[in-house]
């Protein structure tokens, strides 16, 4: 398998506000997989998103990417870790605003030794003419297609999007969607989206539902359609 | 700041108001004048008819054994420049004496110490400050005031008698019936007063009051170290309204979300603006009443020392100096006010929505500057960061050229007053100057007959100062030989008043109209003073004396067939090197403080810039961590950007600093000193103070590093764009 959770716990708070985020997360993601992560506000999906990216620690448990343990990696080593396995994608896109387009895009570039060539990336993107504006002379589809370049110019092994479309339109939804959807089959990176929007799960090759810090459900989808095809 | 400021201006106050007071409380002369003699009962009533009364000042100069300097001793003096008691008490015994305390301070002499004067051993019973020497000038000639060769002392009269008639001078100090009403009228009646005792005695020295840099200079410095200090103030609170224009925009680019909250909400611009008025405001005041505390305490008894230090200055009682609290106070807090509040309005104009969407921007940028894709990536990104934060670094630049400014300043005295001391000592043309009394031959083969006399300047660049004007006849000791109706000029004179060969100077006699022209022929090398050369067979006649007519002798030899009464004075090195040793100590603790302060605000300014570069980044830092970037990689970003502003900033202040303290020679000093001081920094200053640049900054950016490794990756996703 090749991202691997087991017994993941989190909490927030200490007494009276200890909070349980997650209770024993139990998830297997095969690589090439769209994985959808449904679930309410609160229900713990961002946190499991944030431990699988390193960039939070669970209590206990483990994750395993291709045989590496995350909890026995030190911040050095988590930090590479990063660096060679994870792209990232927000939903306010984080795009650093004194750079332009082609600069937050080689932001990602400059972390691989393998990058993809910026320019056709930006092509592919659409945002070749762009290429010289800073983030906000952009639309937020713009934008987030940007924040998608950052993260797959350096074609890593999993792609982490944390509500990808929860600031946009339906149109740029779908669009961001589609392209999320493309970058996945050409470069066959496996990708994890966190959404509250129910809909989306129908593009994913794997649907696992969340609530209060549980698996409710964790199935593979039968019946997938294209991104192009989703209605909400 | 505020405390070093407010301790200097009421320091400053507190000693210039005990200074003023002195001219009545102590019975400060309106003048004196010396005689070839001790003048006769009806030459005193003749004088005395002017509308003065003289009182005799008689004083001999004694060499002190131990230290190798001039005691200068007055009968104690009871009617006019009265002694104020410092320390111990009067003498009461022939064999006791009271001398001034900064010589005393400068030799470690305790009350109750014996010294040996004019061969005699005699107990310091006290310190006295003596209101006619509240700066030691030995002579109203010299450059610079003496406070390490010169002392002036009180004796009983019987003490004085001891001393003999060998080195007696006999002065008289006049004052007038009825005061002169302005400076004009005093100089126009003392001038009418000098021409009445050269008509009736031979005079060898007048000085009126207002001219005595013994007694004015002392206030008149005081005086202008507080327009310098207040000038350094401004210019540093100008420096802080920058940074806190900047801190203060940067809070409202943090808080935009609450800001925008609380707008949508229904708070007034007004409300926010006195909430976010409030903190820079409180601390604004906090600095000004610790400050202010400080100033009182502590660094007023540290600028008093350093006063102490330099003049002979009476006892005196710390006053309020309401100037000193608006100074360091009132105005502070005004400019805080206006510059956040101007800030504020500006910002606040935006709509709450704006705010929300974290879009501060009254305009929307339409274009980027393009940087050439050939370049490096990481380099872009710095470039990027370096225009992002231009404020911040002209800001930074501002203070590290003004802190520069300060360093070299405290730097470049000492080894500038050393090379100075060197160029001197170098450029003497006898070991020895002798100026006879009168005529008189000598065996020695060494020596050659010269001529020498003093005019006074007529240009308005500069305050009067003293010309030494030298009639030399094809002299083995100064290699130049000037033709009838030339003139040669010293190097000093020609920088200091800018003057060029074929230059017409004007020079006046001290104690007539008299005036004297001279066509400049040359440049000659002699630091020492400003000095004109012409041959002697000129200098006689110009000056109406015989053709063999000589008043000295130079010799590289001392000179053992004169007699002691034939001398008037003997000019060797320590004479020529006063101005550097008395700069050296009475301006060494003042430029360790510019040091100090230099260095303070390179940290200071350093610290808050860079932080501030740090915390608007915050999120695009937080961002990159996620991204996988190390934190060294992210201090190669953030910290390198602001390490070439600072490098920058540092190159810059060089010429910036040399031109600065050049011009700041010409302006301020050459009016402050007579005579001539070479602008000499050395490089190795330049090289030090960026040194110094570098390691404050590094102590920054190692603090920085670890700020940047303390920015949580969870501000990303707490950010909104």
């Amino acid at each position: 398998m090749f991202l691997e959770l087991k017994g993941i716990k989190k909490h927030f708070g200490e007494g009276e506000n200890h909070v349980e985020v997650l209770n024993g997360i139990d998830l297997e993601i095969e690589k090439g997989e769209i994985c959808v992560l449904l679930g309410p506000s609160g229900s713990g999906k961002s946190t499991l998103l944030n431990i699988i990216g390193g960039i939070d620690s669970a209590d206990s448990g483990y994750i395993s990417i291709a045989g590496e343990k995350t909890a026995e990696m030190n911040e050095k080593r988590l930090t590479q870790y990063r660096r060679k396995h994870l792209g990232y994608v927000f939903q306010m896109y984080n795009l650093i605003p004194n750079l332009n387009i082609r600069e937050n895009v080689e932001v990602g570039s400059y972390l691989s030794d393998h990058p993809l060539e910026t320019e056709d990336l930006l092509r592919t993107l659409g945002l070749y003419e762009h290429r010289h504006k800073l983030p906000n002379q952009l639309s937020g589809g713009q934008q987030q297609r940007t924040a998608i370049g950052r993260a797959i110019v350096k074609n890593p092994d999993i792609l982490l999007c944390d509500e990808p479309t929860g600031a946009l339109d339906y149109k740029t939804s779908k669009e961001i969607l589609k392209l999320i959807e493309e970058v996945n089959q050409k470069y066959g990176n496996t990708v994890i989206i966190v959404t509250h929007n129910d809909a989306i799960k129908n593009m994913a090759d794997r649907v696992i539902k969340l609530r209060d810090g549980a698996v409710r459900k964790n199935y593979k989808n039968e019946h997938k359609i294209s991104a192009a095809e989703l209605e909400w | 700041m505020i405390a070093l400021v407010s301790g200097f201006l009421v320091a400053d106050n507190s000693l210039l108001a005990a200074y003023n007071e002195g001219f009545e409380k102590y019975s400060i002369e309106n003048g004196h004048f010396e005689l070839t003699q001790e003048a006769e009962e009806d030459l005193i009533e003749t004088l005395e008819k002017e509308g003065v009364t003289l009182y005799k000042q008689f004083y001999v100069d004694e060499e002190v054994q131990e230290n190798n300097s001039t005691m200068r001793i007055y009968k104690d003096r009871e009617e006019v420049n009265l002694a104020c008691v410092m320390e111990g008490e009067k003498p009461g015994q022939s064999n006791e004496i009271a001398i001034d305390r900064m010589y005393a301070e400068n030799h470690e002499l305790s009350v109750g110490d014996t010294i040996t004067v004019g061969g005699k051993k005699l107990t310091v019973t006290g310190f006295v400050a003596l209101p006619d020497y509240s700066c030691l000038f030995e002579n109203n000639t010299d450059m610079m005031f003496d406070s390490l060769t010169f002392c002036v002392a009180v004796m009983t009269p019987e003490g004085f008698e001891t001393f003999g008639d060998d080195h007696l001078h006999d002065t008289y100090a006049w004052k007038y019936v009825n005061e002169p009403v302005n400076v004009i009228e005093e100089k126009e009646i003392s001038d009418d007063f000098m021409k009445v005792i050269a008509e009736n005695a031979a005079i060898k020295d007048f000085v009126p009051r207002y001219a005595n840099r013994a007694i004015q200079f002392t206030g008149e410095d005081m005086g202008g170290d507080k327009a310098m200090i207040l000038l350094f103030l401004y210019i540093v609170i100008v420096i802080i309204a920058f940074v806190f224009a900047i801190t203060t925009s940067n809070t409202i680019a943090e808080e935009a979300s609450v800001i925008g909250t609380l707008r949508a909400s229904g708070y007034t611009r007004g409300e926010l603006v006195r909430h976010y008025l409030i903190t820079p405001l409180l601390v604004t005041l906090l600095a000004a009443i610790v400050g202010n505390i400080l100033g009182y305490t502590v660094i007023k008894q540290y600028m008093v020392d350093l006063y102490y230090g330099s003049y002979s200055l009476p006892t005196y009682v710390t006053l309020w100096n309401a100037e000193a609290f608006a100074e360091t106070t009132v105005v502070p807090f005004v400019l805080m006010l206006v510059v956040n509040l101007a800030i504020l309005i500006s910002k606040l104009k935006l709509s709450p929505l704006k705010f929300l969407r974290h879009d501060l921007h009254r305009r929307t940028k339409k274009k980027t500057f393009r940087l050439n894709s050939g370049i490096p990536f990481l380099t872009r990104f710095r470039l990027r960061i370096l225009f992002q934060n231009i404020p911040n670094y002209i800001t930074l630049l501002i203070g590290i050229v003004f802190a520069s400014i300060l360093m070299v300043f405290g730097m470049m005295f000492s080894p500038m007053l050393e090379e100075y001391s060197e160029q001197i000592v170098s450029g003497m043309f006898a070991d020895y100057q002798y100026i006879l009394k009168a005529p008189v031959e000598t065996g020695d083969e060494n020596a050659e007959k010269y001529c020498v006399t003093t005019l006074e300047t007529t240009s308005d660049k500069y305050p009067v100062e003293d010309i030494t004007i030298y009639g030399l006849d094809g002299s083995d000791y100064v290699k130049i030989e000037p033709e009838e109706g030339e003139a040669y000029v010293s190097n000093g004179y020609m920088i200091k008043y800018g003057l060029k060969n074929g230059d017409i100077i004007t020079l006046k006699d001290k104690y007539s109209d008299d005036s004297y022209e001279f066509t400049i022929a040359g440049e000659y090398e002699y630091p020492a003073a400003l000095a004109v050369f012409v041959s002697r067979r000129e200098f006689n006649e110009r000056f109406d004396q015989d053709e063999d007519y000589y008043t000295g002798y130079l010799s590289n030899k001392e000179l053992e067939d004169i007699g002691d009464a034939y001398i008037s004075t003997i000019i060797t090195e320590d004479d020529l090197t006063k101005l550097s040793r008395q700069l050296t100590v009475s301006m060494g603790d003042f430029m360790v403080v510019f040091n100090y302060f230099g260095v303070m605000m390179f940290l200071l300014l350093m610290y808050l810039l860079s932080k501030q570069v740090i915390e608007k980044n915050a999120g695009a830092i937080s961002m990159v961590k996620i991204l996988g970037y190390s934190n060294g990689e992210i201090g190669g970003l953030y910290i390198i950007a602001t390490t070439i502003a600072v490098v920058i900033s540092l190159i810059l202040s060089i010429p910036v600093s040399h031109y600065t303290i050049k011009w700041l020679f010409g302006a301020y000093l050459y009016t402050e000193i007579s005579g001539y001081i070479p602008f000499i920094i050395s490089n190795t200053i330049y090289i030090k103070v960026f040194i110094y640049g570098i390691l404050s900054y590094a102590l920054v950016a190692v603090l920085q590093m670890f700020k940047i490794g303390r920015i949580p990756k969870s501000d990303a996703l707490k950010n909104v764009e």
